[in-house]
């Protein structure tokens, strides 16, 4: 079987003139001159153009494959964002990765934007912190996004870090990180329903390569523009489904940690009601991770539902002024002391993963 | 089609071709199907020269029958069974993944089944010492959960990179990278692409519903026609280089609760066998999974397996998570 | 076109028919005469292949294991033949005969069984179409030759479907004229065809969407395909399974039950010399092949 004609990328009008007039293999293309195919398809020049260009490209767009170990190494230099919540930090081997998708799914008000606004800020801290020094770009599709907010979040990581300060590295770092850079490197993108969401994305990878230092992209929330205003369900579908591959090559093309929102929405089994992510069974496969966000009374969990690198866990949390921390425990040291522990914790991932991974960190 | 060109074969020069197109005949199809008495005449050619390019044309063309005998012969000489690491499930494949044909795994999100597939390539990579194909299209793939298995199988740590490099990782987010991946192996550089390695046991395809289910619906034909290409390229390379093809599919649900593979029914004649994985009953975070075998040649359907993510994982020094001891132990 | 002696004789004399070949398949007597052509239909999982494989170890078995010991062609367009399975139906069938006969060692006559069977691969349809050229050589040289199974026909409907634009005289184009070839073979061969089909959905309407096997039954199982390939036919069995009741609670079901999975074959035949007559027929799946019920 070789490679045909229908597999090219290319307008369906153009390849069924190709197969019309016999063209059915690549290698019947390979080396004509555009005026024959011209003449032979009946295709216009700058069709002609097209196709050979299709036909020649193909080796060079497969980049040759990585082997697992270099995988490992590429995945080892990629820092992820901390949360400021250790016990997810540590259930995520270390933070949210970069060059993955995160969906953060909840019912409202347990805290999903809290998060995102976290994280956003999270993203920014310098690298002699043990962070990333980069910077967010924020899709706001409910019109949730409070500035107010992250202004205090803001604040409290500036203050947490300089209480860190131990070099001069980190203080010359401390001199740009304030509430107000952090603020100038969040680019919010205001987006009221499904057809400015679709046609942002599908210009957010030139604004990813204007700004490369950008880590981190959020959609909060992916449900709100998708809930409504469709007609036929297997639309929607359809949509969505290419939206995730559009995440996951943005992730991986351009090493951003993709966080998407997700409701939750009731399905009925039999005479059982069970709460489940919004947007239907197969988007559920479009994360690579999938977080849940849920009250427990008065507690407020988070559940990694699917991971490929780690195994389901639940860890509990608490959001209070300064942000998304850990929730005060008995066995956990209070006040200050999670937050610390956080920062180090992070920073002794990446040291303990050229040796040996922590045992919290691996299984 | 193919279309007819100078050259082509003995006696197809650059006169006849153009006498052919005056005629009508401008692929090999419309020789061969051609009366070629009437066509010599209108042609002015001889007979028996257009009967010997007839001749030529089709030998070059078409498929050649093989006897039985020979095909089990081959068969029985080159057909493996690989072993998905786990024994329930195993036992469920009556011992693995064969070689030369399509197995699926579906399942809904979390249902593991890209666990099984890590698993599947650690096991051909350390225990066989052969290569494997891992084409990645949900940026799932996890090099350290990888090595994480790998330690839990053996604690030499050069045995862990060698396994870790003979596992060939492709990340394709589109089916037009995707098909362009595997026409590029399967015209031949699967067997050169891992170099060193040992040969190439297993294609995984992680997840396969990715890239295709996009295309899929509306009232164009295409993504049709891309899926059954995809399923074409991924049978002959598992036929041809007896390579096992171990791809992955989502579910869709019906409104009474039920759980099918998804990608509809043209696509639930590609994979000779299919598996349909799903979380048990219980904690949101518990690892246990059930596996129910729905279609196979060689095992009753409908029968049921339960395994465990976490045997996976489980170093020698034991978990740490105290957690899912007990749910396991449960 | 030059034939020689030999091979006009081959060509003329009677191929066995294969009238017998399974009746309790077929409406009355009438199983397939030479030229027919049988379409097995159905959606996954309905026992198309294991009835296909029944009749195929059918064909190939001596005559002394309850065979026909007639030549097959099997074009594989699906890249589906499961050989290991096709052994082991013909390994049991021979060890069921054994135990009244004793004839050859075992492999030998397995060894002789599949050689009877020529396997041709494809994996498009104009490369269907040029092969079904090179096998009229193939034919003719070989008068065992009774039957040509097909699996599947349907196989390249999407690529053809594709590739041919928004003409849908296109779009058949190839289809159409292996069916005019394998009609041309079917008279000067006087071969019977056997070919399946795959049920599929055409308003693929997403798939989020789902049909109960009953609601869209009738859509799911009309014939699809070009109007020379329809025209060919001549019985039509349409495979379905019986919705059991174990498939609610099957990890708690015993064995046996599981083994009672039970499909069904609803046969129509329209040759030319009899009015269209019907039969269904029950069987279930072991490990030595298809049983009646």
């Amino acid at each position: 079987m070789q490679c045909s004609v229908s597999s090219l990328s290319l307008s369906p009008a153009v390849k069924s003139r190709l197969t019309a007039a016999g063209f059915s293999l690549l290698s019947e293309l390979q080396g004509l001159p555009p005026s024959q195919i011209c003449a032979e398809a009946g295709v216009s020049q700058q069709e002609a153009l097209q196709v050979l260009q299709a036909v020649r490209g193909s080796p060079v767009r497969i980049a040759p494959p990585l082997t697992a170990l270099q995988l490992l190494q590429e995945e080892q230099q990629q820092r992820s964002i901390i949360s400021f919540c250790s016990q997810l930090d540590a259930a995520l081997g270390g933070g949210l990765p970069v060059g993955k998708t995160t969906e953060i799914c909840g019912a409202p008000g347990v805290g999903k934007t809290q998060l995102c606004l976290q994280l956003a800020v999270d993203v920014q801290v310098p690298v002699c912190f043990g962070g990333l020094g980069g910077q967010a770009v924020f899709v706001d599709t409910e019109g949730s996004f409070l500035l107010q907010r992250v202004q205090d979040f803001a604040g409290a990581a500036v203050k947490h870090c300089s209480l860190l300060v131990e070099d001069d590295e980190q203080r010359v770092a401390m001199t740009t990180f304030n509430v107000e850079t952090i603020l100038s490197n969040i680019f919010l993108v205001r987006c009221h329903d499904y057809v400015e969401l679709l046609a942002e994305l599908h210009l957010l990878p030139d604004f990813l390569s204007e700004h490369p230092r950008v880590r981190l992209l959020v959609i909060d929330s992916m449900a709100f523009p998708f809930r409504l205003h469709f007609d036929e369900l297997s639309q929607r579908t359809r949509l969505l489904n290419g939206l995730a591959q559009q995440f996951i090559a943005m992730a991986s093309s351009h090493h951003i940690a993709v966080v998407i929102t997700n409701q939750m929405t009731t399905r009925l089994r039999g005479s059982q009601s069970q709460l489940v992510p919004a947007l239907g069974e197969s988007w559920g496969h479009a994360p690579t991770i999938r977080l849940l966000l849920q009250w427990a009374g008065t507690q407020r969990l988070a559940v990694i539902f699917k991971s490929p690198g780690h195994p389901g866990s639940t860890v509990e949390y608490q959001i209070n002024s300064d942000g998304f921390r850990d929730a005060v425990q008995s066995e956990q040291p209070p006040s200050k002391r999670p937050r610390t522990h956080t920062i180090q914790s992070a920073a002794g991932q990446r040291d303990s993963n050229q040796s040996a991974p922590g045992p919290r960190h691996c299984s | 089609m193919v279309v007819l060109r100078e050259g082509m074969c003995p006696g197809l020069d650059a006169d006849l071709l153009r006498d052919l197109r005056a005629a009508d005949i401008k692929t090999v199809e419309d020789v061969v199907s051609s009366d070629i008495e009437e066509l010599a005449q209108r042609c002015s050619v001889s007979y028996k020269a257009l009967f010997a390019i007839r001749r030529v044309l089709l030998a070059q063309h078409a498929a050649f029958p093989v006897s039985g005998a020979d095909l089990y012969e081959e068969l029985l000489s080159s057909t493996a069974i690989i072993s998905t690491g786990s024994p329930s499930l195993d036992k469920l494949l009556d011992s693995g993944v064969y070689t030369g044909e399509i197995t699926e795994l579906s399942g809904g999100p979390g249902s593991g089944k890209s666990q099984v597939c890590f698993s599947v390539a650690v096991h051909v990579s350390l225990h066989l010492k052969q290569s494997v194909i891992f084409i990645d299209t949900t940026g799932g793939l996890s090099a350290s959960r990888l090595l994480q298995m790998l330690r839990a199988e053996t604690s030499d740590t050069e045995e862990q990179m060698e396994a870790l490099q003979r596992i060939h990782v492709f990340r394709l987010f589109n089916i037009f990278s995707l098909l362009d991946c595997l026409f590029t192996l399967r015209s031949g550089r699967l067997q050169q692409a891992c170099v060193g390695g040992g040969s190439v046991k297993a294609v995984i395809v992680d997840s396969v519903s990715a890239v295709i289910s996009p295309l899929l619906g509306g009232k164009q034909n295409e993504g049709m026609s891309l899926m059954i290409q995809v399923a074409g390229v991924l049978k002959t390379m598992a036929k041809d280089f007896n390579v096992a093809a171990l791809v992955t599919n989502h579910v869709t649900r019906s409104e009474s609760g039920g759980v099918k593979p998804g990608l509809g029914v043209s696509w639930s004649h590609i994979p000779r066998t299919r598996v349909l994985l799903e979380r048990r009953e219980g904690g949101a975070d518990s690892s246990l999974r059930s596996a129910t075998l729905i279609k196979s040649s060689r095992q009753p359907c409908h029968i049921k397996a339960e395994f465990d993510l976490q045997s996976w994982s489980r170093s020698k020094e034991g978990s740490s998570g105290k957690r899912k001891l007990e749910e396991t132990d449960s | 076109m030059t034939e020689s002696g030999a091979q006009l004789f081959a060509r003329l004399e009677a191929r066995r028919c294969l009238e017998d070949i399974e009746t309790r398949l077929f409406p009355g007597d009438g199983g397939p005469e030479h030229g027919e052509v049988v379409e097995l239909y159905g959606s996954e999982g309905t026992g198309k292949t294991e009835l296909l494989y029944h009749l195929l170890s059918r064909c190939v078995l001596p005559l002394g294991a309850g065979g026909l010991e007639v030549d097959v062609v099997f074009v594989d367009t699906d890249y589906s033949l499961d050989m290991l399975r096709l052994v082991s139906i013909l390994d049991s069938r021979l060890n069921a005969a054994r135990s009244f006969s004793s004839s050859g060692s075992d492999e030998e006559v397995l060894g002789s069984c599949l050689s009877r069977l020529l396997v041709v691969h494809c994996s498009s349809s104009s490369q269907l179409l040029l092969t079904l050229h090179f096998l009229e050589t193939t034919l003719s040289s070989r008068p065992g030759i009774a039957l040509l199974l097909i699996d599947s026909i349907s196989a390249f409907y999407w690529l053809d479907r594709s590739e041919g634009g928004t003409s849908i005289s296109k779009q058949e184009e190839k289809l159409s004229k292996c069916a005019e070839l394998l009609g041309r073979l079917l008279r000067d061969y006087r071969i019977t065809v056997f070919a399946t089909c795959h049920a599929i959905r055409r308003n693929y309407s997403g798939p989020s969407s789902f049909s109960s096997s009953s609601s869209s039954s009738s859509d799911i199982d009309r014939p699809y395909l070009c109007r020379p390939w329809k025209r060919l036919v001549t019985h039509r069995l349409l495979c379905s399974r019986q919705e059991t009741t174990n498939m609610a609670a099957p990890a708690a079901g015993s064995s046996e039950q599981k083994s009672q999975q039970v499909f069904t074959v609803h046969c129509t035949s329209s040759s030319s010399s009899k009015t269209k007559s019907y039969r269904s027929s029950s069987f279930c799946v072991t490990d030595s092949g298809v049983e009646f019920i």
